[in-house]
């Protein structure tokens, strides 16, 4: 892979090679990625959501394509902290990967258990998942109230020296006040979004499609949704925000870059695509490279009408924020000058282009 | 009982062209020109396709359709589906000539036929006769003897019928509504092929029919594989999507990594 650029990116502390993540459940635990790619060339892998003891996962139909997505209701599934510290965790650091462990549990005491277990193993941090909606018993349950998230936040909080981000539930109110309550209950950073409660019927069978009747919609149907909620924690919260939603493409990547995201995650493209985490990342240099951005660090909040996050909150990202030209990377074009016009967009070819022609082509078979 | 071991390999995303794509009613018969895919493939494993043709980003549909290999001739992989929906609808329009992402060979093969013993017994039903045809060529290759059973609702929907005769196995049809073969379903020529001595079955269809497959060859003691189909996001075993339940006990198998061709004693059929 060719990256001619600093894609870097920085936070809690921690520099990751690029700033796009495999996001947990649309991943596993790396293993059936290997084949078409090495797991280093990752910013990180967010593992499958990993709890105390192995989880059996949900009966019945658990996926199914919707409009521009997916819905799935998988439950968790995983073979338990345990098992991934014997057996993926010591193949994981064979490839050299940057890996994060999302977690799970029923109760705030599953949650700190799992913490506790994973405490001096090496994995470079944590993500709460606070927002499956997928189990009845936590997950969702602690995402949806403030007093919950803030509660297995702290408690998780004390139990871990590691970074940890909280993952967010698009399906409450206010998720501005949610992340608000877990940056006030100790979190390092938030990853927003979870995926949105939805449900699909089989009218041949007068039945819902899922065994669990609804289920997490994911995939580019959620994208819109996502970046404005990702715009709108970035601009309330002082921790970094992790944007995901349905990013297929370099361009969808740096779109939650500009609204404030200091790194992004691939999840439901990687079933269509395997390489598409990688594929992004190279997307983002692309992009960076025709509009002679030097730094990740430059794009995080710059569609912010407050100039980008380095000017506007506070945020780690210092000097490198928009208007203050980075030194470009060895081998990079100069960066634009400040308040230099980007180049004008190119004719409109391209996926979408394309998709309209096929579209209006097959239009009378709909 | 025979622990034949089934296959799987790696797999490859390949740019495939489109040689032929013929439909017949809602059943489309596509041959790709697909080297690597090719190569790999072993009877009972599938393919993952997107359903549009061209490297543009088509984001809806999102997923790709998975399909059982029907055969592999030189370097061009055979499926045959039905359309069923909005996916296969799009995939019908692609024309010959055409580029379409394909992935595979995915998921585990039927066994080694060199391995069991006594005649071969495959059972499809619609759109499980397809994987028959490769199944068939594995096991003639290797001197087994091998009868076919299939059956459909009507004669419009035996996939993959001719080119199952055209691999030199016998073939007995059944048919709903009696328009090919005689009228009845697979569980009749199968009980009889079970009472002449047959030393192992291989089946793929509806999963009602799977699992009286399964019961017939179980009162026989005769060694059953079967193949099995499920929703899947992914088709590589990522997504945990596709799960079957195991027979021995909580959890489940996953259809396309651990399958989607299991003994059938592994698995709890025909619900969820």
């Amino acid at each position: 892979m060719a990256l001619d650029f600093d894609l870097s990116t920085e936070l809690c502390g921690i520099r990751f090679k690029n700033p796009v993540w495999t996001a947990s459940g649309c991943f596993g635990y790396g293993r059936e990625f290997a084949p078409v790619m090495a797991l280093r060339d990752l910013g990180a892998v967010v593992v499958k959501g990993t709890s105390a003891e192995p989880w059996a996962g949900n009966p019945g139909t658990r996926v199914t394509e919707t409009p521009g997505g997916m819905l799935n209701a998988i439950g968790l599934q995983n073979p338990g902290v345990d098992h991934f510290l014997r057996v993926d965790w010591p193949w994981l650091q064979e490839q050299g990967a940057t890996v994060i462990v999302n977690i799970v549990g029923k109760t705030v005491d599953e949650y700190v258990e799992v913490a506790r277990r994973l405490e001096g193993s090496g994995v470079a941090a944590l993500e709460l998942n606070i927002s499956c909606p997928n189990v009845k018993e936590g997950g969702l349950a602690f995402g949806t109230s403030l007093a919950g998230a803030a509660a297995v936040t702290a408690a998780v909080r004390k139990a871990t020296s590691l970074p940890l981000l909280v993952k967010l539930s698009p399906n409450v109110t206010s998720i501005v006040d949610v992340a608000k309550a877990v940056e006030d209950a100790g979190a390092d950073g938030v990853t927003v979004i979870n995926t949105l409660l939805g449900m699909s019927i089989d009218v041949r069978r007068r039945k819902p499609v899922l065994g669990n009747t609804f289920g997490g919609l994911s995939g580019p149907a959620v994208k819109p949704v996502a970046l404005r909620m990702v715009w709108q924690v970035a601009g309330a919260v002082k921790i970094p925000v992790v944007g995901i939603g349905g990013i297929m493409t370099g361009e969808d990547a740096v779109e939650f870059l500009m609204a404030g995201a200091r790194a992004v995650q691939v999840g439901t493209a990687c079933f269509v695509n395997p390489r598409a985490p990688l594929d992004v990342a190279e997307g983002i240099g692309a992009f960076m490279r025709e509009t002679g951005v030097g730094r990740v660090a430059e794009l995080v909040g710059a569609a912010r009408p407050e100039g980008g996050l380095g000017a506007g909150t506070g945020s780690a990202v210092g000097a490198a924020g928009r208007g203050a030209p980075a030194p470009a990377a060895p081998g990079a074009p100069a960066p634009a000058a400040p308040g230099a016009k980007p180049p004008a967009p190119k004719k409109a070819v391209g996926p979408m282009a394309d998709y309209l022609r096929d579209f209006l082509k097959d239009s009378d078979r709909f | 009982m025979l622990k034949a071991s089934r296959s799987k390999g790696p797999w490859v995303q390949e740019w495939a062209t489109v040689v032929s794509h013929d439909g017949q009613g809602d059943v489309y018969k596509l041959v790709l020109r697909a080297p690597e895919v090719a190569r790999r493939a072993v009877a009972g494993q599938f393919v993952e396709v997107r359903c549009t043709a061209g490297r543009s980003l088509v984001v809806d549909p999102l997923l790709r359709r998975p399909f059982s290999i029907c055969y592999v001739s030189g370097d061009t992989v055979c499926v045959i589906y039905r359309v069923v929906g909005r996916g296969t609808a799009l995939l019908s329009s692609v024309g010959v000539g055409c580029e379409v992402d394909v992935m595979g060979p995915l998921g585990h093969s039927f066994p080694d036929p060199a391995v069991g013993t006594g005649r071969l017994v495959l059972v499809g039903g619609g759109l499980g006769i397809p994987p028959m045809v490769m199944a068939a060529s594995r096991a003639v290759s290797v001197g087994r003897s091998v009868v076919a059973v299939v059956g459909a609702r009507s004669a419009a929907y035996l996939a993959g019928l001719e080119e199952l005769r055209a691999t030199g196995v016998d073939v007995v049809v059944v048919t709903d509504d009696g328009s090919a073969g005689a009228r009845g379903v697979v569980t009749g020529p199968l009980a009889a092929a079970l009472a002449d001595g047959a030393g192992e079955v291989w089946a793929c269809g509806p999963e009602g029919m799977l699992q009286a497959v399964k019961e017939l060859c179980a009162g026989a003691g005769v060694p059953c594989f079967v193949s099995v189909e499920r929703h899947m996001a992914c088709g590589f075993g990522a997504c945990i999507g596709c799960t079957v339940p195991r027979a021995d006990g909580p959890g489940y198998l996953k259809a396309c990594q651990d399958g989607p061709v299991f003994a059938a004693e592994e698995v709890k059929l025909g619900g969820a």
